[in-house]
């Protein structure tokens, strides 16, 4: 009975919390300008806050009105979004997808109420999606992969922090293991989950260094798991062992100017996402033919 | 308390199987550098499951402690920021934790609310805040005073791992040799008998939210320190491993019977499991199976030891 109250209890606050989400943003003016919805995958990095000012600077261009939502790398979260944008009847979706196979159903829908649908930055495993917009992740993956073997002059043992859950990452892991493979002397170690977030990769780099001692490069799937990572090799005063990231966030940046085990980083162009996206959903719009997939070229920062 | 050693005893010899287990798939495994490194790994999670385990013994629960930290470490880190003191940074980090623990203690206590909505309630206030404050952004580069904490050893043991065993080592003196750990078992084991003894009951179980608000202070500065960084995504899903490292042991959910031994017991398992299957190279999906299935295998062989 007490166990029946707290759960009626906690789905109220749910309840509310979600209430609260979906009206946060509602009004309709007198002039119908066209509505795009977008849900991203984190408010937390600052490669999706430039995506997002990106978008926003594209949509004032083209005359567009943006709800922008974050998933919060929660997929239940963001399919509440998505059916929300359809009650909404936005004109278009632009989504990085939480989970790349989960969201297939909640595209379906919105294909169900005629509504086109974009990816950018992460691919979605099924629905009909217009255009996916999105970095060359496989290619990033390779140039940090080339650096790595060039550094280490193709021997050595090499690690990975990985992220499993997301189909870009998983191509970025791709693309590294492609470019290490031919160079015989590399060894590659399992790759080891973590999390793409500081805290968890700090204790996955601890056990990777650990199991490991004779470890010479860790290839991190982003810059927070490359923070991460080097927290634990300046704190074990590792001389030798190097560092690649992913995303050039300016905190990564840093680091590698200074001198630090992070050595180089594959940058993206969050920015330049963002604006071909809202430019995709405008080419749809006014009836033209939008490429299946756009790829926005990739760096290494060095 | 011949059952509670008897528990103990199930868990002590679980550990030891996978001890066996993992040293022989990596021999990296049973190295004094590597038990460091999981006592390094998990002395944040000990320390908040000392302040989950009075929460629990009481019969409520604090899902909100994986925000809060979060909260206070950016909270750490700006102030630091601004001060120039990470010491000063730190205090802080550790009262706003506190002021979190009189506030829930307050509403629990108080207001009869339940633990489970409270803290659900703090769960996304706090995350939200913390994304709020720091504008979405780890902030760095606060100098080594904000790093020392996480790097500093004695005597080869790091600091961070001191800390963690002072706070068991208290946690363990206050509920088996203080009146006030007698009344939190009886408040667990039944309120109103525990009222009728004369037992303050409010009083107690906003004391055990407050002493629950300050360890997980001290989490959030460890943390922090480890990382060099406030992180507003840090600390996520923080709540669900402290609880299973808590259940592991054998403390029970309705509250009123297990211990701070327990605790630690099963924070060990837990925290030997995670790094046993990374040392040996195991596939990170197949660990997510792995990881549940032994915690109900530990848990099963706890009811069957009873």
């Amino acid at each position: 009975m007490k166990m029946k109250n707290i759960i009626i209890a906690a789905m109220m606050v749910l309840a509310m919390l979600t209430l609260n989400a979906c009206t946060s943003r509602t009004g309709d003016g007198g002039t119908r300008r066209k509505k795009i919805g977008v849900s991203l995958l984190a408010r937390t990095d600052v490669f999706y806050r430039d995506m997002e000012d990106a978008m926003k600077e594209a949509a004032e261009k083209g005359g567009f009105d943006l709800i922008i939502q974050s998933g919060d790398k929660d997929l239940s979260k963001q399919q509440s979004q998505i059916e929300n944008f359809i009650v909404q009847k936005v004109d278009a979706i632009i989504l990085c997808p939480t989970d790349t196979q989960g969201i297939a159903p909640a595209i379906e829908r919105a294909n169900k109420a005629n509504i086109p649908v974009f990816t950018a930055d992460i691919a979605a495993g099924g629905g009909l999606v217009i255009s996916h917009i999105a970095s060359d992740n496989i290619k990033g993956g390779r140039l940090a992969g080339e650096y790595v073997v060039q550094a280490l002059q193709g021997k050595g043992k090499v690690g990975i922090l990985g992220h499993p859950e997301v189909q870009s990452v998983i191509d970025r892991e791709n693309g590294f293991k492609e470019a290490v493979k031919t160079a015989e002397g590399i060894t590659l170690i399992p790759t080891i989950a973590a999390g793409g977030k500081r805290d968890r990769a700090l204790k996955a780099a601890e056990d990777l260094i650990q199991g490991n001692p004779d470890i010479k490069a860790i290839f991190c799937i982003n810059d927070e798991t490359a923070l991460g990572a080097l927290s634990v090799v300046e704190s074990r005063g590792l001389k030798d062992v190097i560092i690649v990231g992913f995303d050039a966030a300016p905190e990564a940046v840093e680091k590698i100017r200074a001198g630090t085990a992070l050595k180089a980083d594959v940058a993206q162009q969050p920015k330049e996402i963002g604006r071909m996206a809202v430019e995709a959903v405008a080419k749809h719009l006014r009836g033209e033919t939008v490429e299946k997939t756009i790829a926005v070229p990739v760096t290494l920062v060095q | 308390m011949s059952l509670k050693r008897f528990s103990g005893i199930a868990l002590l010899i679980a550990i030891l199987l996978e001890c066996i287990v993992f040293a022989s798939l990596s021999d990296s495994f049973l190295t004094t550098g590597n038990l460091v490194n999981i006592a390094v790994k998990n002395a944040d999670i000990a320390i908040l499951a000392v302040g989950m385990t009075l929460v629990i013994l009481t019969g409520g629960i604090d899902l909100g402690i994986g925000s809060v930290i979060a909260l206070c470490g950016i909270t750490a880190a700006l102030i630091t920021g601004v001060t120039g003191s990470a010491t000063i940074g730190f205090l802080a980090a550790v009262s706003l934790a506190t002021i979190f623990g009189v506030f829930n203690g307050t509403l629990v206590a108080f207001f009869k609310m339940p633990p489970f909505v409270v803290t659900l309630a703090v769960l996304t206030i706090a995350r939200g805040l913390a994304f709020i404050v720091s504008e979405g952004r780890s902030i760095g580069n606060l100098g080594t005073e904000f790093g020392a904490i996480g790097q500093a050893n004695f005597v080869g043991i790091p600091l961070t791992v001191m800390i963690a065993s002072l706070a068991l080592l208290v946690g363990w003196f206050i509920l088996n040799h203080t009146k006030f750990g007698r009344h939190v078992y009886a408040i667990g084991g039944n309120p109103d008998a525990a009222f009728l003894a004369g037992i303050n009951v409010k009083k107690n179980v906003l004391a055990v939210y407050i002493l629950n608000g300050l360890l997980t202070g001290i989490a959030a500065v460890v943390l922090a320190s480890r990382l060099g960084a406030g992180v507003p995504n840090s600390g996520e899903q923080y709540e669900l491993d402290v609880i299973a490292a808590v259940v592991v042991g054998g403390t029970s959910l309705t509250g009123g019977k297990g211990g701070v031994f327990q605790t630690l017991l099963g924070t060990i398992f837990i925290g030997i499991l995670n790094n046993g299957l990374n040392l040996a190279g195991i596939d990170p999906y197949l660990q997510k199976i792995a990881l549940g299935v032994v915690i109900l295998s530990a848990v099963l062989l706890d009811r069957f030891g009873k």
